[in-house]
């Protein structure tokens, strides 16, 4: 490595901190932004300052989605850019997928969108928490659920692990590769799921594999066909012995909100499990 | 030809226990079938549970629906003398179907019990009361059928557009089990709900077997046997309405078993309508749970839909019977 380098190094690291800090400078002077997508509706919901919501989509407002209250001033979107312009927003936040018609039609008319990557594993979620501070600015929120994430993360992993299993609606399960199933091996869980990504597993598989905790994933307030295996009787012993989790259903909807919360009361029912034993 | 007929009914009553056997033999997880039934019923280990808490009470309801279809079936083309009818083309599924999907997505608790089969019996009843009414009084087969086709086509949609808007995550793609039926996760709780309405079906189609004989003859001579009471057609739509809107309610709308099924088996009972119910209840059975094995052995992202392979095993031989009218024989 020649001399040089250290300071082409911290060149470098200043230009992205200034790029960051402009951003953020013109993030804190956005009063008027609006989300194309459930998720940032609730980050925005969550974290920035209500006044600063000019609008979300109607999704944040419906029954099986809403999580807080919409502020009164702020207009419902279904997605389309002609509902948007009137409002004059001076950001549009757009996800990776869906509404993109919208946001383009959007950009080609000047408005100011940007585009928010999804997350699907822990490494893409930090990208995603890092892109939502470079546009909304250090939101206090936003850098306490950062650094407990990390604290989080850093925590040596546990020696004494136990064995899981996540069964979603319609018989899925987290395999290698998804944010659910790093949490479940941040936690000290061993997933029995041996696929990658998602995959099918039948009841008969659940069973089969004799996990310590069965995991359950969104609590479904109303009825559906997709939530019959879980609510099969042959999984009551589960249920009895309290060896079931539920992962929350925010965590699938817009996990920078809820991977803190989920990862920490993970831990807490693996030691649980453990001093059962 | 008697004799022939007797091995054919002797050979489909043989089948189902082994169709039973390969069903429980079936899954995705092997099973030591022996050493699980050794351990009986509250046997702990996996393959017991597997067994007899998983794949039993799913076996056990396919032979039950299967026969509620096929005896509905050919109640329904005794009752009507029309070989085109069935529970699913006169609208009693599609009935059963809607009152299900309203009740159990706009309100009622999970642990709904006897109301949910209670309201698809309505339902069913309804739908073919109102194929009943909209055809009129002595209406031809054609008119009937396409009375039929309408209500259905009507209670479908209504089934998609309640579904649309359920408030669930899940509500557009179950439009698809409701329409197509579904036999996955069940256990004994849906067998042991479906069971009495099942029972009382069957119970009143029984009741109304030297009517069908008679009916046979024609409604002028059924009259002259002794059979004018209006009961006798009430008490079979009953009965169908209970057998098929049980089974619907816990299973969703299974097509073609109704249909195809009496005209297979017809032959076996020398068309005697009577004997026709409990033969086209048999091979009902047979032929669900035949589909069920193929859906369970079928590897794919979702599973197959069952009321999609009762279509692929039972369309060739309705090829067959049409082939053969079209030489001039029956149907």
């Amino acid at each position: 490595m020649s001399a040089h380098a250290p300071r082409r190094n911290f060149f470098w690291r200043q230009l992205l901190l200034g790029a960051v800090l402009i951003l953020t400078a013109k993030a804190q002077a956005y009063e008027r932004i609006a989300s194309l997508n459930l998720c940032l509706d609730q980050v925005l919901l969550n974290w920035a300052e209500p006044a600063d919501i000019a609008s979300l989509t109607w999704l944040s407002a419906a029954e099986q989605y809403r999580s807080l209250p919409i502020p009164e001033h702020v207009q419902l979107n279904r997605a389309r850019a002609e509902e948007l312009l009137p409002l004059k927003p001076d950001l549009v936040l757009a996800g990776q997928y869906g509404a993109q018609r919208a946001a383009e039609r959007l950009q080609a008319l000047g408005v100011n969108v940007v585009t928010i990557p999804d997350a699907y594993s822990l490494e893409q979620l930090q990208q995603q928490l890092d892109a939502f501070e470079a546009v909304l600015g250090p939101l206090p929120p936003l850098q306490k659920q950062k650094r407990a994430l990390t604290q989080l993360l850093d925590q040596p992993t546990a020696k004494q692990r136990a064995s899981a299993v996540i069964l979603s609606a319609n018989n899925i399960t987290y395999g290698s590769g998804m944010l659910e199933h790093q949490l479940l091996q941040r936690a000290g869980f061993d997933n029995l799921a041996s696929s990658q990504g998602l995959a099918r597993i039948s009841l008969e598989e659940v069973i089969a594999l004799q996990p310590d905790l069965l995991v359950f994933y969104g609590s479904e307030q109303h009825f559906a066909l997709a939530y019959l295996a879980a609510r099969h009787p042959v999984l009551q012993r589960y249920i009895d012995s309290g060896r079931t989790y539920t992962l929350p259903k925010q965590l699938s909807l817009c996990p920078a909100l809820a991977v803190v919360d989920t990862l920490q009361q993970l831990m807490d029912k693996r030691e649980a499990l453990v001093k059962a034993q | 030809m008697l004799k022939h007929n007797k091995n054919a009914v002797f050979l489909l009553l043989a089948a189902l226990p082994l169709a039973l056997l390969g069903a429980l033999g079936s899954g995705p997880v092997s099973v030591d079938l022996s050493s699980a039934l050794a351990e009986g019923w509250s046997g702990q280990s996996s393959d017991a549970v597997i067994l007899w808490q998983l794949r039993l009470p799913r076996a056990l309801l396919a032979i039950l629906v299967g026969a509620a279809l096929g005896m509905g079936g050919a109640a329904m083309q005794g009752m009507l003398r029309n070989p085109l009818a069935e529970p699913a083309l006169l609208g009693v599924s599609s009935g059963a179907a809607l009152a299900a999907v309203l009740f159990l997505y706009y309100g009622a608790a999970w642990k709904s019990g006897w109301l949910l089969q209670a309201l698809a019996i309505g339902g069913a009843f309804s739908a073919a009361a109102a194929v009943w009414l909209l055809a009129g009084r002595g209406a031809s087969a054609g008119r009937l059928v396409l009375a039929g086709v309408a209500i259905n086509a009507f209670l479908s949609a209504l089934i998609a557009l309640a579904l649309n808007y359920a408030p669930s995550m899940f509500a557009m793609q179950e439009v698809v089990f409701w329409l197509m039926g579904s036999l996955a996760n069940r256990g004994w709780d849906q067998l042991f709900l479906a069971l009495p309405f099942l029972a009382v079906g069957v119970l009143c189609l029984f009741f109304t077997r030297n009517y069908l004989r008679a009916l046979a003859l024609g409604e002028d001579s059924a009259a002259s046997l002794g059979f004018q009471s209006r009961a006798y057609p009430f008490l079979i739509l009953l009965g169908i309405a209970s057998a098929v809107g049980g089974a619907v309610a816990v299973a969703g709308t299974i097509g073609f078993v109704g249909l195809v099924v009496p005209h297979l088996v017809r032959p076996l009972v020398r068309q005697d309508p009577a004997r026709l119910l409990w033969i086209s209840a048999l091979a009902g059975a047979l032929l669900l749970l035949l589909a069920d094995i193929l859906v369970i052995n079928f590897v794919g992202a979702q599973e197959l839909r069952i009321g999609a392979v009762t279509a692929f095993i039972g369309a060739p031989f309705f090829f067959w019977l049409i082939l053969t009218a079209r030489r001039g024989q029956w149907l």
